[in-house]
């Protein structure tokens, strides 16, 4: 789907952001963020709850317009695209939803094909070889008739994956994709993205917090908190950056740069103390 | 997956399929003529002076029973006779040839259809033959005639004597309106034309001879049956000896009550203006007096 | 796509927001009507769970709704010796507003309803956001199919409305009170009239209905927050402005049509 007469002269940056600066209900959740994602990379992006992960890889898509900044992907500026450029591009964007988010009208293989019967006219047996190759690489090729609601929450995930991939994308985007699997799950979810990075050199942005699978895949994370890339480094360099936050982030403690508190006033005056003490 | 999309195009297009159907058959059954097919059945001829407001698909009846409907009715060319073909059931093929086809109506305003009555010819109407022998439609006016008045005028004609009455309004009073004394009808209005010199309406009653003994001080008066009802002539009795007699003039009248008179009589609670007390008590009687409101006194 | 209603306390400025919600919703819908005609198998789908699924409620309250109409007809109409009206009245007043406004109402509860909590769930579960991400566009896949569906389905299920309402009316008056059947059907054919009863009355009527409708069903799933609260909700709203609407909508098309 890569057009590659339109790729960036910087051949190493796959998406490169550029003071990206977002508010939603009067929050800024980017304050001039830049952040570079390198091409066929594993790249992770942490940081707390909150922070606009989510929303971030929903810049990429153009699924939400940035209030202001610049966010070039494959060498595009997503904010001039139209509506035909954006789904073209799209098409060659996988995203992976935190609940998988299965077409719950479709059977596992109607999901796969979905992209492929919406956006190509192949004869029925191609797209039946082609559904059946990535879901045998999702190990699920034998639940191909089964409905999203038979499946577990690991399954569906896998589904979901093979439904990225089913048109062999530049990059995808992982939204959480550890949330609520068992171990077993994660593992597979795991080898999965390596292996797809690596046997088809598919450029992957994960957004997630376990640590421990993160550095088990990722090349390279980005720690972000209060709208800026706050830490940045490969797995095992970026814990001894020494910065409070990643002291905080990666070394597990309740209170730093991240408040316990939610902002608030003086607990005695909200107990009353202080006014009744005069 | 393809298996159930051609399932649903299949049921989807039932479901179309159906909704048209039904909308044929609004559109053709119940909307427009159309010809339902109820087994077998044969056609019949009557020609019929007047049809008054026989439909098509109206009922065919032999003694009350349905044996048929009508098929059409048309206008023979250049005469005027309307042609009913009645579309009869095969059970009853053994209609006398001079039965005779009449027009009836069920009820005083209900639907109208054809009544057979058999005649006594051994010969059948076979299917496409012609009931030669037919009554026309009755009009309303002509029955309602008949119902209060002493029959048709014209057939009466020698068995009644005429009595004139002048009136300064008749109102709705028609022609054939029935003449009433205490409440039975004893002859029918012949006449109403305008008096041009008294500029009041001089009305003909044809009253039956059998009612030879009237006072001929009676009072003559227009009322209404019932609010909204048709409109009558009603003798009160006087106390003379002398009794009315052919070509005589009713002195004593009262007018029709205007609907608006009658109101506004009520409300004020009052008597303006009546030439017989009687009649007036008779009035209240006959209209609505359950809703006047009474004189105080009589509480 | 993300049309959401400022919140505010007026009653009054939360409806007209609605409304000028709904009506910019409608332009959406209809521009989108173009790019949804690649989509025209998932019209035919919609079809059949908004047509065909409510075939059987629909019939089934048209011939109930025909029988208690003959019955209560029947009542009337022999004080004044005329019975073999009712079934003309029958049909007049089922083309002219029981028809329509009937269907509208079940069509609004069985199909309204099923609509907007599938696209309310769609949301919930990122189905929408996943179609486009896989850069199919929402609106001409998932709402304006449903709505050309309501809208297609509406005057079909009105006429199988009618149609079994009449044969209920004809059950009950012909079958058992002993109506003359030529009676019944020539005094329904001698009043009805094709142009303005069943094309105006039924045909017309129901398109506005299944319009307005489905319009409605599609916007509250759309626009409800992704919650199975605000599911819940966007289902009862669906029903209350449907009704609403219809009821009003019939009078001004009644006043207007006749």
């Amino acid at each position: 789907m890569t057009d590659p007469v339109r790729a960036t002269p910087d051949d190493s940056t796959l998406v490169r952001i550029r003071g990206l600066t977002t508010v939603l209900n009067g929050k800024t959740i980017f304050d001039a963020l830049d952040l570079d994602i390198p091409r066929g990379k594993v790249t992770a992006i942490m940081g707390p709850s909150g922070t606009g992960k989510t929303t971030l890889l929903k810049h990429i898509t153009g699924q939400m317009r940035a209030d202001a900044g610049e966010i070039r992907v494959n060498g595009q500026n997503v904010a001039d695209l139209s509506r035909e450029q954006l789904y073209k591009l799209r098409e060659g964007i996988g995203y992976l939803f935190q609940n998988s988010a299965l077409l719950t009208d479709f059977d596992v293989f109607e999901n796969v094909a979905f992209p492929l019967r919406q956006h190509t006219k192949l004869p029925e047996v191609l797209i039946r070889d082609l559904v059946l190759l990535k879901l045998q690489a999702v190990g699920l090729r034998g639940a191909a008739r089964l409905m999203p609601n038979e499946l577990s929450g690991g399954m569906a995930r896998r589904v979901a994956l093979a439904r990225a991939i089913v048109f062999d994308p530049m990059l995808i985007l992982y939204d959480e994709p550890f949330v609520g699997l068992d171990p077993v799950a994660l593992n597979q979810v795991l080898k999965l993205i390596r292996t797809l990075n690596q046997t088809l050199g598919i450029t992957s942005v994960l957004v997630a917090h376990e640590l421990e699978a993160i550095k088990q895949v990722a090349d390279h994370i980005f720690l972000i908190a209060n709208g800026k890339v706050v830490a940045q480094g490969n797995p095992m360099t970026i814990a001894n950056d020494g910065s409070p936050w990643t002291r905080q982030f990666f070394g597990g403690e309740a209170d730093g740069p991240v408040p316990f508190q939610y902002p608030a006033g003086d607990l005695a005056q909200a107990l009353g103390f202080t006014g009744a003490a005069k | 997956m393809s298996q159930q999309r051609s399932s649903y195009a299949v049921g989807t297009g039932l479901f179309i399929v159906l909704g048209f159907a039904a909308l044929a058959y609004l559109a053709t059954q119940t909307s427009s003529v159309a010809n339902v097919h109820q087994g077998a059945s044969y056609t019949v001829d009557a020609h019929f002076a007047n049809i008054g407001q026989l439909k098509e698909r109206a009922p065919v009846k032999v003694a009350g029973v349905r044996i048929g409907q009508v098929q059409s009715i048309t206008l023979e060319p250049g005469q005027e006779v309307a042609d009913v073909k009645l579309k009869i059931d095969n059970n009853y093929d053994k209609i006398p040839l001079d039965s005779v086809a009449t027009i009836y109506t069920s009820g005083l305003l209900g639907d109208q259809y054809i009544g057979i009555l058999y005649g006594t010819s051994k010969k059948t109407v076979a299917d496409g033959g012609t009931l030669a022998l037919t009554k026309p439609a009755q009009q309303l006016e002509e029955m309602i005639g008949k119902f209060f008045g002493a029959g048709g005028v014209a057939d009466n004609l020698g068995g009644t004597y005429s009595v004139k009455a002048d009136f300064t309004n008749v109102g709705a009073l028609s022609v054939g309106a029935p003449v009433k004394m205490a409440g039975v009808p004893i002859g029918s209005v012949q006449a109403i034309v305008a008096d041009p010199v008294k500029l009041d309406a001089k009305v003909t009653l044809a009253i039956d001879k059998r009612y030879n003994a009237i006072p001929d001080d009676s009072s003559a008066a227009v009322f209404t049956s019932g609010l909204i009802g048709t409109q009558y002539v009603a003798i009160q009795p006087g106390g003379s000896p002398d009794a009315l007699k052919d070509g005589d003039e009713m002195v004593l009248t009262q007018s029709a009550m205007q609907l608006e008179d009658l109101i506004g009589k009520f409300l004020v609670n009052g008597s303006s203006s009546s030439s017989s007390p009687s009649s007036d008590k008779k009035d209240a009687g006959n209209g609505k007096s359950s809703d006047t409101p009474a004189p105080a006194g009589k509480h | 796509m993300n049309v959401r209603a400022p919140q505010s306390n007026n009653v009054v400025i939360q409806s007209l927001t609605q409304i000028g919600n709904c009506g910019l919703f409608l332009l959406t819908l209809l521009m989108a009507i173009p790019r949804s005609f690649r989509y025209i198998r998932e019209t035919i789908r919609q079809l059949w769970f908004v047509g065909a699924m409510s075939l059987t409620i629909i019939m089934v309250c048209g011939l109930f709704i025909g029988m208690v109409l003959m019955l209560q007809l029947y009542n009337v109409l022999s004080i004044f010796g005329s019975t073999s009206a009712s079934g003309m009245v029958v049909a007049l007043a089922v083309y002219r507003e029981l028809g329509p406004v009937v269907t509208a109402l079940l069509f609004a509860g069985r199909a309204g309803t099923s609509i907007t909590a599938e696209i309310g769930l769609m949301r919930a579960t990122d189905q929408i956001d996943a179609m486009e991400m896989m850069a199919v566009d929402p609106i001409a896949y998932v709402a304006t199919p449903r709505f050309l569906a309501g809208l297609l389905a509406m005057p079909l299920l009105c006429c199988v409305f009618c149609a079994m309402a009449i044969f209920g009316g004809h059950l009950v008056g012909v079958t058992w009170l002993g109506i003359d059947n030529g009676t019944f059907w020539s005094n329904m054919t001698a009043v009805v009239v094709v142009h303005t009863d069943i094309v105006n009355g039924v045909l017309f009527k129901s398109l506005v209905f299944g319009a307005v409708v489905s319009l409605i069903a599609v916007f509250q799933g759309f626009t409800t927050p992704p919650t199975s609260e605000g599911v819940a909700y966007a289902t009862t709203r669906t029903v209350v402005a449907s009704s609403i609407a219809i009821l009003a909508l019939d009078f001004v098309l009644t006043a207007f049509l006749m």
